[in-house]
């Protein structure tokens, strides 16, 4: 297949920033791949050399991402508020909803100092890119969302929480949140 | 609500949708030997079981359907040229 190449020519000095993005949505959808493939071969040679470290690295960055993501929405003790919010935050990259079984009554379940709740992710990124890739989803860059949750959700109820992966599949992913109120 | 079909002709009852799903959505009519839906409510339209049936026997209307950024369109219009 033919691609046509165009080259931008022009004057420019370090201290201007051009006022709009260039080129048309056929780029962007190429940069877009390229970025899938390179995060990708990323993960999966992140995990060659470091084994189930690599889990921890990721977590790590999605976490400091998280609490960026965090910063973004007000403080509240109320958990369906804050996953509310952090819905329409995280929305473009993590479509997330909260789920329930059709018999139970609320989202949130208490258990000793626990909530628990269920989240749906139907758009991510990052199943997105494992599939781009052909790699197995569950793999340490479901770790980035973990941490990015978790760190989301430390930033907007200062308190500590964990993600636990139930279900994936290649609509959506079951997820369980849970915010340990003892950890404050 | 998530409806779902399940075309009787070309389930081959292998179970796979039954032990595959983590909200035990289908059970399998072992008279009949085809899957049957027994409890909607509870699809949270992740389509595991679409991937995993061999015969692509399953329907889900009404559900969001997640964005698909990995179909590269170059490759589609190149395997349309042959298939």
């Amino acid at each position: 297949m033919e691609i046509e190449r165009k080259e931008i020519r022009g004057d420019f000095k370090p201290e201007l920033i051009p006022p709009e993005t260039g080129g048309d949505i056929n780029d962007y959808e190429e940069a877009l791949h390229v970025l899938m493939k390179f995060v990708g071969s990323m993960s999966s040679a992140l995990e060659q050399v470091s084994g189930r470290g690599a889990n921890a690295i990721v977590y790590q960055a999605g976490k400091r991402m998280g609490h960026e993501a965090g910063k973004m929405t007000e403080k509240t003790d109320n958990l369906e508020k804050a996953m509310n919010e952090l819905s329409e935050i995280l929305g473009m990259e993590f479509y997330f909803e909260m789920w329930k079984p059709s018999g139970q009554e609320e989202y949130t379940v208490e258990k000793g100092d626990e909530t628990i709740v269920k989240l749906l992710f139907m758009d991510c990124v990052v199943r997105q890119t494992l599939r781009r890739t052909g790699l197995p989803q569950k793999g340490p860059l479901c770790y980035l969302l973990y941490g990015y949750m978790v760190g989301a959700v430390e930033e907007v109820m200062s308190i500590k929480g964990k993600l636990d992966i139930d279900h994936v599949g290649p609509n959506a992913c079951l997820k369980t949140l849970t915010i340990k109120w003892g950890g404050k | 609500m998530v409806k779902i079909k399940v075309d009787e002709d070309a389930c081959v009852g292998c179970g796979s949708c039954v032990e595959d799903c983590p909200n035990d959505v289908y059970e399998l009519d072992k008279e009949h030997g085809k899957t049957v839906v027994v409890n909607e409510g509870d699809c949270m339209a992740c389509l595991s079981c679409h991937e995993i049936c061999p015969s692509q026997a399953l329907e889900h209307d009404d559900i969001h359907v997640a964005k698909r950024l990995y179909i590269d369109r170059k490759v589609n219009k190149a395997i349309s040229k042959i298939i």
